[in-house]
């Protein structure tokens, strides 16, 4: 496979060209990408063609407005596009974006999915209540010098999946030196779109693979070491409930998550609600009773359902109105849940979600053995 | 140690209506006598325990939750026990995760016939979650 092209100059400019370039030739039909709004302190995506192309899009934003894999699947949910889609997503949204192919609440057919070497990204509130001019600003240098991104979100500053590594175009800035980036094609599709565009062939990607690994290294490291410490602080009852005594029940955190993709939740469903004689002895049980209830239960048992495909991509913290370090606690529950099964969302289409395959022999250390004849006379 | 003594723990016993069910009535047939305190709750198939379920019962009350169907290669569904173990997996991992007592939650596979394997697991996991003491989140109000 062709090992990839570099293009020099400035960053931004060159993928917008490449895109329109693609446009242009009529390899691709359409572009799904993020646009600055008119006021300028926030993005929304757009499906934009050969003449329709903003001057306002940008191919890495420095916020995670409505996270990526929710917007291609709403636009493929029903079935594919019939034309060929370039969709332009950070490293954690190309992951949820194959997550949901697999249990097919995204159709891939015809879309070219491209993804960058991600510094991160400014929390939503602090972007759209600060100035967007100044952060833009320290964004952009940032992505082009891939130097940490200061005042990123926490789960931003544990990333150790920051490459868009498995897309079928990855945008190669790790190693650049910001001179220019690289196209790396990730598919046999991949690399047909690459095929023509002005750029010097490599066929040497060392620089840029030893730095991807050195950095993975590291924030590897950093990533357990901060979930380490975080995890002391949630652990047990008493603190555990601490941190979420905030949450307001909202649930939005759910909704904006691209994982939480069922239609009608079950923490939103008739089967939670119960009369108020019910409550009533609930609150007898337990000496009182926070209202709404269930505020435990539904972050709990939302782990159960979903961090196994916890891509860790922040949505949910954004959302939140609350400042429950939401997308930490997931992090933490995906990270363990996620060992055990040695799955990692995203990584491959191939790799099932644990919850949808068994194995006959497995997990042996989660049943309680009968060893013992426990006999006796009550 | 007297204290534990008296404490009877609130236990629900999570049975599929084949094997899981079917030991406690072989048990019953045996005329084989376990702890009283369990309260069974029978679902078609282990594979139908969702573990919020299971995470309710704990957060509303119970001090302990077992789950009991048939042995894998059994299931009369085909597959839903070894679903039940990843589920089982994923929650242990989780309550461990936030120090929330993993071992409050059991997942042990009786068989239709095995109604001595039934009565004996009821009676261990009766004296283990006694020994346990009682489910702090049963008493938080703030859940
Ligand atoms: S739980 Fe939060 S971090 Fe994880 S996938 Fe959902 S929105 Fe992203
Ligand atoms: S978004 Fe925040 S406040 Fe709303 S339910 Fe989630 S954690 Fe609670």
């Amino acid at each position: 496979m062709n090992k990839g092209l570099w293009i020099e100059g400035p960053i931004k400019k060159g993928i917008l060209d490449f895109l329109n370039g693609l446009l242009a030739d009529q390899k691709i039909k359409a572009v799904l990408m993020p646009a600055k709004n008119k006021g300028g302190d926030s993005y929304a995506w757009f499906l934009m063609e050969k003449n329709g192309m903003l001057d306002s899009a940008d191919p890495a934003p420095p916020v995670m407005t409505t996270q990526g894999a929710n917007v291609v699947s709403y636009l493929t949910k029903k079935g594919p596009v019939w034309e060929k889609t370039a969709v332009l997503l950070r490293p954690c949204e190309y992951r949820a974006v194959i997550e949901l192919a697999k249990i097919k609440q995204v159709d891939l057919t015809n879309l070219v999915l491209i993804s960058f070497d991600c510094p991160g990204a400014f929390p939503l509130e602090k972007y759209i209540n600060g100035d967007p001019k100044k952060l833009d600003e320290i964004f952009d240098t940032c992505l082009e010098k891939q130097t940490e991104l200061e005042g990123a979100r926490n789960v931003c500053t544990i990333c150790h999946r920051f490459s868009g590594t498995g897309a079928d175009i990855e945008i190669g800035l790790i190693g650049g030196k910001g001179e220019g980036f690289w196209l790396v094609p990730g598919s046999r599709q991949g690399e047909e779109l690459i095929e023509g565009v002005a750029g010097s062939k490599t066929d040497n990607l060392d620089v840029r693979e030893n730095a991807i690994s050195e950095r993975t290294i590291l924030q590897e490291t950093k990533r357990n070491n901060m979930l380490d410490s975080f995890q002391e602080t949630v652990m047990g009852p008493e603190n555990l409930l601490n941190t979420l005594s905030s949450c307001i029940n909202c649930h939005n955190c759910s909704r904006v998550c691209p994982i939480c993709f069922c239609r009608e939740c079950y923490f939103d469903s008739k089967a939670l609600s119960s009369e108020a004689d019910n409550i009533l002895q609930r609150a007898q049980r337990k000496g009182g009773l926070r209202l709404p209830p269930d505020l435990l239960l539904f972050h709990l048992g939302r782990m159960t359902h979903m961090s196994l495909s916890c891509v860790s991509c922040g949505a949910c913290e954004d959302a939140c109105p609350a400042d429950v370090p939401v997308s930490m606690l997931f992090a933490l529950a995906g990270r363990n849940t996620q060992a055990v099964f040695e799955y990692e969302p995203g990584r491959s289409q191939d790799e099932a979600v644990p919850h949808t395959v068994f194995k006959f022999e497995e997990l042996k250390d989660f049943e309680t053995p009968y060893i013992k004849e426990y006999s006796k006379e009550q | 140690m007297d204290e534990k003594k008296e404490f009877t723990p609130s236990i629900i016993y999570g049975l599929c209506s084949w094997c899981g069910t079917g030991g406690s009535e072989t048990a019953g047939a045996m005329h084989l006598q376990y702890a009283e305190n369990i309260r069974p709750f029978r679902v078609p198939c282990t594979g139908a325990i969702d573990p919020v379920y299971i995470l309710r019962a704990l957060i509303e009350g119970a001090d302990g939750f077992a789950v009991s169907g048939c042995h894998p290669g059994d299931c009369h569904f085909d597959s839903g026990n070894y679903r039940a173990r990843r589920r089982t997996a994923v929650l242990k991992s989780l309550l461990d995760t936030f120090g929330l007592d993993s071992e409050r939650v059991w997942l042990r596979w009786v068989g239709h016939g095995e109604g001595k394997r039934f009565a004996d697991t009821v009676n261990e996991f009766n004296d283990h979650i006694k020994e346990m003491g009682g489910n702090p989140l049963a008493k938080r109000r703030d859940t």
